[in-house]
């Protein structure tokens, strides 16, 4: 039960957040982004962290994560000394507005010590310089990453510069109903050809929603004839000359849609509920971890199967971040720490725990960490990382996304 | 609102005149319209609580099948496990204690401005009724960087400013009841010897008792259901009812949770309406 003045007030979220930037950027331009308490070495950190209450603020619309949460990363912070408590909010963006408050005040004994966050909530913060940085690097377990991967040292075209820990990978997964659907299109193209064949099946999340805009990137390398031809960095050229084949493209599309494109589910949750409802064959997710508990629980049909694309889509990693204001950086950076083990990131990869893609390199474990990871049971429904990110494609920068959204509100949206 | 009949009139009188008057027969009619509409008010009202209660106990309930097709308590014991219990003490706290505060403040701002006008009371309303008038957030984007520098502690921040979100209400409701109040009473009760604190116990208080507890039950609710100022100015360190819906229900199949939280949500209002309606019916015929 949403107060209607809170969902209201949601909609003001973009723009306040946007003021509050353009006036703290009048106030005073915005400083390098802080630095971690000079020259400290692991031990004194773990030793300071020891007794210190972290609060990590996430997304709690995911019952599995928030369960991967209270049951094992929270005893396991235990164990080193550090409360970890779960702030569950209903948008990351309630997080980054509370943090900028805390910058814009001065204070350095914040409420937020931990945030889950990547892509534009990262971009826009570390533009404010509401992330602590340069602090990765003391993390041992960083050594368990790849430092040349590429999902790891840009966050949506934003350098991730030591200014968040990585956490987990994504797959951008198109998912689909294997009984109305048994002849599935391969390639990005057929699933458009597949919708103007089979009109009111098919529908996205609106844009600026989160995964509807990501479809849009997705068809953008389609008509472009594969990301190799879109420029990664935004330039107004590259846009001009790229997005009316988008447009068009889309508008064609609209007649097939779901309630012939008169509307579009508002949330990537309202088009998951016309695809549980038998309403529409596909669905879409960031997030394919959740497919297999979705389909086990009967939320989804059992005959769902992940399309796979031959061209591939879009992956993305996601992070943990440490505000500039929070009081217990110590202690947030154990927690980062601890969530990159090979233990976590192994039960965090278990399909019946959460079904996170760990982002750990395969090469830097060490025997036991490759044991955790052989054993983990696979998912009925998604299948592997390696399979799912084959031909995977890179997100373009953050700049991109706001001119696409407009340029659908205006085109598709609004146009006829 | 319902109209607070002066204690000393009495009812009879007027069904007395209603039935001289001929009025008895259209009164049947009357009576028959009257049920009616207030039988299809609680479908409507209670129809959308019938999945909601179904989701509950619906431990599986896929498309297309029309009733859950396992039942038992997994979302009982998930919402639980979740924080239900401490969202629901969170969420009581806040509200009592907005309530606590906003009508006692809603008083004394309803008594002043219906007893002792001033030129200045049209200019007290406006700012008393301004918290309505402006958007939420932002106000609260504003304040809560005072707070913050003022290193107000974050839960006291949100009892604070829900209270100036819940004195319009406040001092509204108790505003209607001071202007149907006769000062006569309290000066008889003078009079007759009575002391400051008996008038003020044996006459004001039952005056005004139904609308205190209408005003207390708003304040409550303010309280009880905000989203926006608990997460912004409590900053996490208060996880409320609402705090866990809204998390619960950005997410994808999460249904039966939602409507686990969503009664919790529902059943200390209507417990409370319904005491509030009952005290409030109860008070002018309650005489000897």
């Amino acid at each position: 039960m949403k107060s209607p003045r809170a969902v209201g007030s949601r909609a003001l979220i973009m723009a306040a957040v946007t003021g509050v930037l353009f006036l703290s950027s009048c106030a005073a331009p915005p400083p390098a982004p802080a630095q971690p308490p000079g020259a400290a070495s692991w031990e004194q950190i773990t030793s300071e962290a020891k007794g210190q209450t972290v609060k990590l603020w996430m997304y709690g619309g995911d019952t599995q994560g928030n369960a991967y949460v209270d049951e094992h990363l929270i005893p396991a912070a235990a164990k080193e000394g550090v409360t970890l408590e779960r702030v569950p909010v209903a948008d990351t963006k309630d997080a980054l507005n509370r943090v900028l408050t805390e910058k814009q005040s001065g204070t350095t004994a914040g409420q937020v010590d931990l945030v889950w966050v990547n892509g534009d909530n990262f971009g826009t913060g570390k533009e404010a310089g509401a992330w602590a940085c340069g602090w990765t690097s003391l993390l041992p377990n960083m050594s368990l990453t790849d430092p040349a991967d590429p999902l790891l040292s840009e966050d949506f075209g934003t350098p991730v510069e030591g200014c968040e820990a990585p956490w987990s990978k994504a797959q951008f997964t198109i998912a689909y109903n294997s009984a109305a659907v048994p002849d599935p299109p391969k390639t990005l193209a057929g699933l458009l050809d597949w919708v103007k064949a089979h009109p009111g099946r098919f529908t996205y999340p609106a844009p600026p929603d989160f995964t509807g805009s990501v479809f849009t990137r997705e068809v953008l390398y389609s008509v472009s004839g594969g990301y190799a031809k879109v420029r990664l960095a935004f330039d107004q050229g590259a846009f001009d000359r790229l997005t009316p084949a988008l447009l068009t493209e889309l508008q064609d599309l609209k007649p097939s849609l779901w309630r012939e494109g008169s509307t579009y589910p508002k949330s990537s949750s309202e088009l998951n509920a016309l695809y549980a409802g038998g309403q529409v064959d596909f669905t879409m997710t960031y997030g394919p971890a959740e497919l297999t508990k979705l389909v086990t629980e009967g939320t989804y049909p059992a005959t769902t199967k992940v399309l796979t694309l031959e061209e591939g889509t879009v992956g993305n990693a996601s992070f943990l971040a440490i505000p500039s204001t929070s009081g217990h950086r110590s202690a947030a950076m154990v927690v980062a720490n601890l969530a990159l083990s090979e233990e976590q990131q192994a039960q965090k990869a278990d399909p019946a725990i959460w079904g996170q893609f760990p982002v750990l390199n395969p090469g830097a474990l060490s025997p036991e960490g490759r044991a955790l990871f052989d054993h983990l049971p696979s998912s009925p429904v998604v299948p592997g990382y390696e399979v799912l990110s084959k031909n995977a494609n890179p997100e373009l920068a953050a700049a991109w996304v706001p001119a696409l959204d407009e340029a659908w509100r205006r085109h598709v949206l609004a146009g006829n | 609102m319902a109209v607070t009949l002066p204690p000393g009139l009495p009812r009879e009188a007027l069904r007395k005149d209603a039935a001289r008057n001929g009025l008895t027969r259209s009164r049947a009619a009357g009576r028959i319209l009257r049920t009616a509409t207030a039988a299809a008010l609680a479908v409507w009202f209670v129809l959308p609580l019938v999945p909601l209660g179904l989701w509950v106990f619906a431990d599986r309930w896929s498309y297309p099948a029309p009733l859950p097709q396992h039942w038992g308590l997994e979302n009982v014991d998930s919402a639980l496990s979740r924080g239900a219990a401490t969202g629901f003490a969170g969420s009581l706290a806040l509200g009592l204690a907005v309530s606590a505060l906003a009508t006692p403040l809603g008083v004394l701002a309803a008594r002043s401005l219906a007893f002792h006008p001033s030129r200045w009371s049209a200019l007290f309303s406006a700012l008393l009724f301004a918290p309505l008038a402006l958007p939420a957030f932002v106000t609260v984007f504003g304040l809560n960087v005072l707070l913050v520098r003022l290193q107000v502690p974050s839960s006291a921040g949100v009892v604070l400013v829900l209270t100036a979100y819940a004195l319009p209400y406040t001092t509204y409701v108790m505003r209607l009841a001071f202007g149907a109040h006769d000062l006569g009473f309290e000066e008889e009760a003078c009079t007759l010897g009575a002391t400051r604190g008996q008038v003020f116990l044996r006459v004001q208080l039952p005056l005004i008792a139904p609308a205190l507890a209408r005003a207390a039950f708003l304040a409550f609710l303010v309280g009880w259901s905000d989203y926006l100022v608990t997460v912004l100015i409590g900053g996490g360190s208060l996880v409320t009812v609402p705090l866990l819906v809204a998390s619960a229900a950005a997410g994808t199949g999460n249904d039966g949770i939602v409507a686990v939280l969503s009664l919790i949500a529902l059943a200390p209002p209507l417990a409370l309406l319904l005491f509030a309606g009952m005290t409030g019916r109860r008070r002018p015929g309650a005489r000897p």
